[in-house]
């Protein structure tokens, strides 16, 4: 071994211990239970043990003594330890599983309620499978951990102590002569270990390489079609593949030759015992029943060692799916509400902007010193061209993003020094594709909030015009709703959208209209409930409905980033200005009843 | 052909390794066999007093016979495993390559992480089937095999005893294994109950957060969670059975030729070297018995994994070059489409996407596509590298059908640019000469020009060799068009396809782009969809698509003077272009 490994081998130690003792944490609320199935660990062991000893005495002084009813009781006490061995092993397996399962829930929770506090960015950049395998996958490997590996590796050890002493209490120096070998075993398999280590860890790389591009092969496969590039590409995943293969077949090599190592000297050892124990024998120093127990022990002792290689596999998968896990836990909530926040009371309405910088991107800049004010209870509509910024204001008054200049304050206070949770309950926001979630639609109204009423739901509903439909479902309120709500429409999950509104009664309503048509009776239907549910609230709205920019007190006109007119709809137009060009481009034709759903066009912001 | 029968023709390949593999397990189970043969004739030599050098002849046997074991332990545990991870090696290249035979439409309905998880995961499970499944499999008879022999002619009686455990053995595992499936069904279930809730809830995250919602959501994966943990403490019952029921079933062999094989000892019927015999070699039959049913649980998932990998290998590569293929004729002739209907199956219920569609298209000409979302300007010019074939009618080069041509040549001669752009981690210069790796540093140096790139190139601190992609900086939509479209210009085929491949692109970008285009498409023959119509004015037709129909067909000016839909939407363009310029 170089220096390079070895220190290698030294950091790898200490990080898996780390590791262990994170995990161990999940465990300390379950101690009491951990430390109950630990203690029936040396119960089962003494009730195994004790097996070859009561074969030794049957031997030598019954069976050698002709006594058929002293074999008797040597049987029946056998049968009894036998049956008390079994009945302690199956406790121990299953008090360890539930302690495992138990603080392997705990760890679930833990990434869940994680993963709900981390920012709106984090999810832009990690694709939803990736999480859920920290979730689902990742766990179920530490729960292999836990029924194959550590707890057994941890009772092969007393085991293994246990084994020696009592043979050493029958006889020392047949003792020593029968371990003779295991110096050389462990030597064997410290050896194994580093090397296993090594090649595991390659082999993890490895595959890690394949997944990676397979990862990108399988969505771009039509590029690599297109440019005929099949025959390179498959020259690279053969590489990748190979190379994973030799990494694997390696450590067959490492774990073939342990295995078969720790059976050459298991059998050399008895041969060690008969010849030496044998001349004792005839030397009528031991009784047969000694060699035979000897003979037991040893078989015993190798098991645990022969096992070594699948339990180090097993502990290493483990250790990388903790590494994952801990990675994912470790993501800083960026956003979160600080620890002493300002309760803005009595609640008013009244929304600003004060020179707000703010880009997705570092130094690409989406809104670009935005500045207005909404007073309480009043309407206003934002209008602009695709990519002006409009839907990031919306992101940014909820604090799903922060900004990285200027402040947005809501009811007076920096939305930075509210409590999160409480700054989003004074503001409703229906998106414009609006999400519902699987369930009924009572459940889509409360979002599972219990304190709400059915009347209230039912209240909402037929206010928001949504109860004239739901009654016509087959369960009513009750209906099911579908993944993604896919069996229903986008007019109906918008009459939805906004029940949830009337629901929450939040004082601000933050509005993107949807621009999919819906058929005309359900445009009617939204456009009164719409009317119904701004009333009372401040409202600022993305428009796209002439009618809904007609009704604002205020437009506000967005324009690459910048607020650049703001005023009524009349004063707009009289101004001749950006307003009166995207009012020619997007809404006078729907006065003029021309469709209006114009081909595919876009603008720069 | 089924899943296994492909699997034994892999199998077949590497027949002379599982041969010999095979054949070392015999000798090793014949090995490991005869020390307990000898140890009864130490033990035999003992009671009967000696000589002591017996003794010692006999231990040096059971040493040689161990050492012998060991070396070819090994071997045929090396050759078995090796092989089995051969097989997954070529497993999983014939995978990819398949997959690489496939056509975009056999993409549209698996996804893609569903795919990485048969590529690597089922071939995983295969393996461990052919691997430690294969080895275990033929052990495991060997060893009952030789045992049980070796026992009968020590002692019929007792043998009979011993091994009337087995059956009773089968029979409770039988039992035991339907409870277990169903359980573990159980399990199964209520895990993609809460996976589905997590799912959800990560897509929803915007309605979580917006509604202040996490604690009702984090309330609810609770309590699917302990649900989960109660099916699973169901499983761990049950499994925690196998263990102490197997130990049992062995301690029980052995407490009968204790307390019978004494008996008969001590009735002088046997000797004590033989109980000695009976209980080494039930213990080399208690591993074999104890795996039992992890190697049954081995096989079952090994097959189950089979079948699924095999629904892909039997995907049919429906676009590929015909048997004898023509070459891409090199004459004058350009592109046709005549009378051109396409269908999706699987989407829009069979609704026709593109309708009698004719157009000639001659070398070197060039043509625009205009029309709103979903009018099939993408879907079109995707049937031209047979992305998609045609339902019906034809698309001719140079007067050939497409189909009649030999499909890589085809593609080399299309170069297409899609909406969506798609890049590789690598090297901006490796994405770049993605289609043509012996292009020369002029040819990269004028996409780059061409494609506006040199500002990027200029600014990234390692220039044309800045890693790109997810596992390198990300660019901007923008960027990363202007990016594909290099690697088209690299790629220098006749016939270049740009499908509204710069809307990312700022409009000043954009017309700079153009303008670089225009001399380097010279020759070439193009088809250029955008939605602004400065990008298509100077094309030599220009055609209006809408619902899958050409509406309208001509140059800028006479569409201009029919006053139709491209009229209007030139209109609204150049309103927004002054939208623009403010």
């Amino acid at each position: 071994m170089n220096a390079e490994s070895h220190q290698e081998e030294i950091f790898g130690k200490a990080y898996d211990l780390e590791l262990v003792r994170r995990l161990w944490r999940f465990i300390v609320p379950y101690r009491a239970l951990f430390g109950f199935s630990l203690m029936l660990l040396p119960l089962q062991q003494i009730f195994g043990l004790a097996q070859p000893i009561i074969m030794k005495v049957a031997i030598d002084r019954y069976i050698a003594g002709a006594n058929l009813w002293g074999l008797g009781v040597m049987g029946t006490l056998f049968a009894v330890v036998l049956v008390g061995e079994v009945v302690t092993y199956y406790f121990q397996y299953y008090f360890t599983m539930l302690v495992a399962q138990k603080a392997l829930a705990d760890l679930r929770v833990a990434i869940f309620s994680h993963v709900q506090s981390l920012p709106m960015s984090a999810f832009d950049r990690n694709p939803v499978g990736r999480l859920m395998t920290r979730m689902t996958t990742d766990v179920e490997v530490l729960q292999e951990m836990f029924a194959a590996g550590v707890m057994t590796l941890v009772s092969d050890m007393i085991m293994l102590v246990w084994i020696v002493a009592i043979m050493l209490y029958l006889d020392v120096r047949l003792a020593l002569i029968s371990l003779a070998l295991i110096p050389l075993m462990v030597l064997a398999i410290n050896f194994f270990r580093i090397k296993a280590r090594l090649t595991y860890r390659l082999i993890r790389e490895r595959i890690a390489r394949v997944n990676a591009y397979l990862g990108e092969a399988i969505p771009g496969m039509s590029v690599i079609q297109l440019f005929v590039r099949e025959e390179k590409s498959y020259r690279e995943f053969e590489g990748l593949n190979s190379s994973h293969r030799d990494a694997n077949q390696l450590s067959n090599m490492y774990e073939a030759s342990l295995y078969s190592m720790v059976e050459v000297a298991g059998s050399v050892s008895v041969a060690l015992l008969l010849w030496y124990g044998g001349g004792e024998v005839l030397h009528g120093i031991i009784g047969i029943g000694t060699l035979v127990a000897f003979k037991e022990y040893i078989h015993r002792f190798f098991i645990p060692m022969r096992d070594f290689s699948t339990k180090y596999a097993v502990m290493q998968s483990a250790m990388s799916a903790a590494e994952r896990i801990f990675h994912l836990l470790d993501t800083p909530t960026v956003i979160a509400s600080p620890p002493r926040p300002f309760v803005a009371r009595p609640f008013r309405g009244e929304v600003a902007f004060n020179d707000v910088w703010f880009g997705y991107r570092e130094g690409d800049s989406v809104l670009k010193g935005v500045s207005f004010r909404i007073e309480p209870g009043e309407k206003v509509a934002v209008v602009g061209a695709t990519g002006g910024g409009k839907t990031t204001i919306i992101k940014l008054l909820s604090r799903f993003y922060d900004i990285q200049r200027g402040s947005v304050m809501v009811s007076g206070v920096d939305v930075r020094n509210w409590d999160l949770q409480a700054l989003r309950r004074h503001i409703g926001v229906v998106l414009q594709d609006v999400f519902l979630f699987s369930g009924d639609i009572l459940w889509n109204l409360s979002l599972g909030d219990q304190s709400v009423s059915v009347e209230r739901m039912e209240q909402a509903a037929s206010y928001s015009n949504a109860e004239r439909f739901i009654r016509r479902l087959p369960g009513e309120f009750r209906a099911q709703v579908r993944e993604r709500g896919s069996n229903f429409s986008t007019g109906q999950r918008q009459l939805l959208a906004l029940a949830r509104v009337l629901v929450f009664e939040p004082e601000i309503l933050v509005l993107d209209e949807a621009t999919s048509s819906v058929d005309t009776e359900t445009e009617l239907l939204i456009q009164d409930a719409l009317v119904k549910v701004m009333k009372d609230r401040t409202c600022l709205v993305i428009a796209h409905r002439l009618s809904t920019i007609r009704h604002a007190d205020r437009i506000i006109v967005l324009h690459k980033g910048e607020v650049r007119e703001i005023g009524s709809h009349a004063e707009l137009l009289e101004k001749r200005g950006i307003y009166y060009r995207l009012y020619q481009l997007q809404y006078e034709r729907e006065e003029s009843r021309v469709d209006t759903t114009v081909p595919g066009l876009k603008f720069q912001g | 052909m089924g899943g296994m029968q492909r699997l034994k023709s892999y199998l077949w390949r590497y027949w002379k390794r599982y041969l010999i593999g095979v054949l070392c397990l015999a000798v090793t189970a014949t090995l490991i066999m005869v020390v307990p043969w000898w140890i009864r004739a130490a033990v035999r030599t003992i009671e009967q007093g000696g000589p002591i050098e017996d003794v010692v002849f006999y231990a040096m046997m059971i040493i040689v016979a161990a050492v012998a074991q060991g070396l070819v332990r090994t071997f045929s545990r090396f050759l078995i495993f090796n092989a089995g991870r051969d097989i997954e090696y070529d497993l999983r290249n014939d995978l990819f390559a398949h997959l690489q035979k496939l056509p975009l439409s056999f993409y549209h309905s698996y996804r893609t992480g569903d795919l990485m998880s048969r590529v690597i995961n089922d071939i995983s499970s295969v393996r461990m089937l052919l691997g430690p499944g294969v080895l275990n499999l033929i052990n495991a008879p060997l060893y009952y095999l030789f045992a049980v022999t070796l026992m009968f002619t020590m002692d019929a009686r007792m043998t009979l005893v011993v091994i009337l455990v087995y059956p009773m053995m089968a029979w409770a595992f039988r039992n035991f294994r339907g409870k277990i499936q169903q359980v573990s069904l159980k399990v199964q279930q209520q895990m993609s109950a809460l996976s589905s809730h997590v799912q959800e809830n990560l897509s929803g995250m915007h309605v979580v957060k917006a509604y202040g919602r996490e604690q009702s959501q984090t309330h609810r994966f609770v309590e699917l969670n302990e649900e989960y943990q109660r099916r699973n403490m169901d499983m761990a019952q049950l499994r925690g059975l196998i263990g102490p029921f197997m130990q049992g079933i062995s301690g029980i062999t052995v407490l009968i030729v204790i307390w019978y094989g004494g008996m008969r000892v001590i009735s002088g019927d046997l000797m004590i070297a033989d109980v000695v015999a009976f209980i080494a070699y039930l213990n080399i039959l208690a591993w074999p018995t104890a795996a039992f049913g992890w190697m049954l649980s081995l096989l079952a998932r090994g097959r189950a994994s089979m079948e699924r990998l095999e629904e892909i290998f039997k995907a049919e590569p429906e676009i590929a070059s015909p048997p004898l293929a023509h070459s891409v004729p090199d004459s004058q002739g350009g592109l046709e489409f005549r009378d051109v209907w396409f269908t999706y199956d699987s989407k829009d219920n069979g609704r026709a996407v593109l309708k009698n569609i004719s157009f000639d298209l001659p070398r070197g000409h060039k043509l625009g596509i205009v029309g709103r979302t979903g009018a099939g300007k993408s879907t079109l010019v995707q049937l031209i590298p047979r992305l998609y074939d045609v339902s019906s009618g034809e698309i001719r080069i140079g007067g050939r059908d497409i189909r009649t041509l030999s499909l890589s040549e085809l593609r080399r001669f299309v170069g297409y640019v899609p909406q969506d752009p798609f890049l590789f981690s690598a090297s901006l210069r490796s994405n770049l000469a993605f289609g043509n790796d012996e292009a020369s540093d002029e040819e990269m140096q004028h996409a780059v020009r061409v494609a506006s790139l040199d500002n990027e190139v200029g600014i990234f601190t390692q220039g044309l060799d800045t890693v790109v992609g997810e596992r390198g900086i990300a660019l901007s939509g923008g960027q990363k068009q202007r990016a594909t479209l290099g690697r088209a210009l690299v790629f220098n085929s006749p016939i270049l396809i740009l499908d509204d491949c710069l809307s990312s692109v700022d409009a000043q970008t954009e017309n700079e782009i153009l303008r670089a285009l225009r001399d380097t498409l010279k020759e070439k023959t193009c088809i250029i969809i955008s939605h602004r119509i400065s990008a298509v004015r100077e094309a030599d037709n220009i055609l209006v698509l809408d619902e899958g129909e050409v509406v309208e067909k001509g140059n800028h000016q006479e569409l201009l003077r029919k006053g139709g839909i491209y009229a209007d939407l030139f209109q609204l363009q150049q309103l927004s272009e002054e939208l623009d310029r403010i």
